[in-house]
This record gives C-alpha cells, sequence and structure tokens, in this order.
C-alpha cells in the first residue's frame, strides 16, 4: 500500500471516530428546512413544497437509524455511507479495467 | 447546500439535469481516461472522506448550520473533472440513502457542490500553489464559498419567477436579498475555514508522505 493511501486511511479512520463531534448542534441547515418552519416562518408552506411526491423512502433518515440513539445511528450512517462510496468505486474500477483489457 | 425536493421549480430542475447529464457524460469520459487501478483506492477514500466531512455540522449565528464539503482536496489531488464526478456521488449516496439532498435537486447540487467546487478549488490551487504555502486553504476557501454563492442564487431567484396569482411564492420563498448574504457569509466565515483547514492538513500530509517516498526512493 502505497505512503498516500495510508495517510489517507488514517485520516478516514479518525473522521469515522469522531463524526458524532457533528451531532453537536442540532441546528438546521439554511434553505433545507422542514416545511413546519415555513409554516410558522410565513404562515403558509409554499404549494411545490407540499405537493412535491415522496420520491425518497431513505434508509437513515438524516443520518439516523429509526429508533437507535443519535449517536449509534450517526456511526451507522458514517460507515454505510463510507462502503457504499467505495462500492461505487469498486464498480467504476470493474468498468474501467474491462475498458482497459478489452483497449489493449 | 443540500437543496431538497421541492424547493425549486420544474424548469429549474430540468435546466439543471439539461447541463448537468452532458457534463457528467463528459467528466466521466475524462475519468475513465485517466484512472487506473492504482490511483482508485486513494480516490475511493477521498471520496469517502468529502461524504465525512459534510457529516460535521458547525452551527453559525442566526440558527442555521451547516459543513465543509471537501471537493477542492480532491480536485488538487487528481483533476477537477474526476472531484466532479466523485462528489456528484457522494451527493446521490446522501440524496437516496439518507434523505439529505433532493432526487430532482441533485443535478443543481451536483453543480453547486460537485462541478463550481471542483473547478474553482483546482484552480485557485493551480495559480497560487507556488505563491504561498496556504494556497490549500485559500483554495478550499474560496471554492466553497463560489458554491455557496451558486447555491444561494438558484435558491433566491425562485420567488421572484414562480409565485402564484396571488403573489405567494411556490417554491423556494425567499429572494436573494435572503439568501445570498446569508449562504455567503456563513460560508465565507465558517464553513469556508473548516473546509480551508481541513484541505490545508489533509493536503499537506499527502504530499509530504509523497515527498518522503520519493526522495527514499531516490536514496536507494
Amino acid at each position: 500500500m502505497s505512503k498516500k493511501m495510508k495517510v489517507a486511511l488514517a485520516v478516514l479512520v479518525i473522521m469515522i471516530v469522531s463524526v458524532p463531534v457533528g451531532l453537536l448542534t442540532s441546528a438546521p441547515a439554511f434553505g433545507e428546512w422542514d416545511p413546519d418552519y415555513y409554516l410558522k416562518k410565513l404562515g403558509f408552506v409554499p404549494k411545490g413544497m407540499q405537493h412535491f411526491p415522496q420520491l425518497q423512502h431513505p434508509l437513515l433518515p438524516d443520518y439516523s437509524l429509526p429508533g437507535a440513539n443519535d449517536v449509534l445511528g450517526y456511526y451507522i450512517s458514517a460507515i454505510v455511507g463510507v462502503i457504499l462510496v467505495f462500492a461505487i468505486w469498486f464498480i467504476i474500477g470493474k468498468i474501467i479495467a474491462k475498458k482497459h483489457s478489452a483497449n489493449s | 447546500m443540500h437543496i431538497p425536493d421541492g424547493y425549486l421549480s420544474p424548469t429549474t430542475v430540468a435546466v439543471g439535469y439539461a447541463v448537468m447529464i452532458p457534463l457528467w457524460a463528459y467528466g466521466f469520459k475524462k475519468l475513465k481516461e485517466k484512472l487506473d487501478e492504482k490511483t482508485l483506492p486513494l480516490l475511493g477514500t477521498l471520496s469517502a472522506l468529502s461524504f465525512l466531512i459534510m457529516m460535521f455540522n458547525v452551527p453559525v449565528p442566526g440558527g442555521t448550520s451547516g459543513h465543509a464539503i471537501g471537493t477542492a482536496l480532491i480536485a488538487m489531488m487528481f483533476d477537477p473533472w474526476t472531484a466532479f464526478i466523485s462528489v456528484s456521488f457522494v451527493l446521490l449516496i446522501q440524496a437516496v440513502v439518507f434523505g439529505d439532498g433532493g432526487i430532482s435537486t441533485w443535478a443543481i447540487n451536483s453543480f453547486d457542490m460537485a462541478f463550481v467546487a471542483a473547478f474553482v478549488g483546482y484552480y485557485t490551487f493551480k495559480y497560487l500553489k507556488n505563491k504561498t504555502k496556504f494556497a490549500p486553504f485559500i483554495a478550499g476557501w474560496f471554492s466553497i464559498s463560489v458554491a455557496a454563492l451558486c447555491d444561494s442564487i438558484f435558491l433566491g431567484i425562485q420567488p421572484i419567477f414562480w409565485h402564484d396569482a396571488a403573489g405567494h411564492p411556490l417554491y423556494f420563498p425567499f429572494g436573494l436579498s435572503v439568501s445570498v448574504p446569508a449562504m455567503l457569509l456563513a460560508h465565507m466565515g465558517v464553513f469556508g475555514i473548516v473546509e480551508g483547514v481541513f484541505t490545508q492538513i489533509v493536503y499537506t500530509f499527502l504530499q509530504k508522505r509523497a515527498e518522503k517516498k520519493a526522495q527514499q526512493e531516490v536514496a536507494a
């Protein structure tokens, strides 16, 4: 394994371990509010937000595991996310390898 | 900066996909030409760092919070097209699995946090790298700030163009005079600093290791 890879993996591990730091604030992001916010602030929810069809059924909504405590849910979300990122690059790697061997 | 579904008009969404689909196709083509089995693990790891850094929420005055995005680091270590494609995938995972950012808004979110952030970060770094040792910090800071500006413009134009007969906004309700200063100040003042520090530290570590190794190889 290259030195760069070792450093990158060390950073990855440190970040996974310390990920609950991200839970210290419960403030929402600007422009990512739930519809209730608009009801309180404006007295109505914009129609386009109200009627938008539910496209997503997230397995880990807002980086939480329904029923589990926040920290555990956040850890699981971090690990699942990292695995999925690696899975995508693994698949792309296979596609590229195939293309390279087809070319040569 | 992850715009949820229902926040942008169908026209904005359609224009977003019309612009982004060719960019994704071109970026993926470039990426396939450049990457090989040797560079992929590092790219995968840096993409995972981008996913993780977005989980580190930081509060700002005014009752909101935000985070860094890690795009500039990938652009500096690889190239802007690769960073753009990587972070677009990260955003897709966030939307589908975690409900962070919409599906309809994936194109616009990818434009801001992946495309704009990657190219601004890459060229800022390229311009500054021989001028100051803080080039990674500045590239990270500037990259997320410009991305936030783009995001705030997409949000802020919604009530100008799309409202009902009574003048009620149909989608994101606050105009440019609210969205631009809110997003820009929070990112230039706080999240950009986090992005800059993250980019500087990780880039320096990665490069130092690489240089040490190169020296050892020369010596051996």
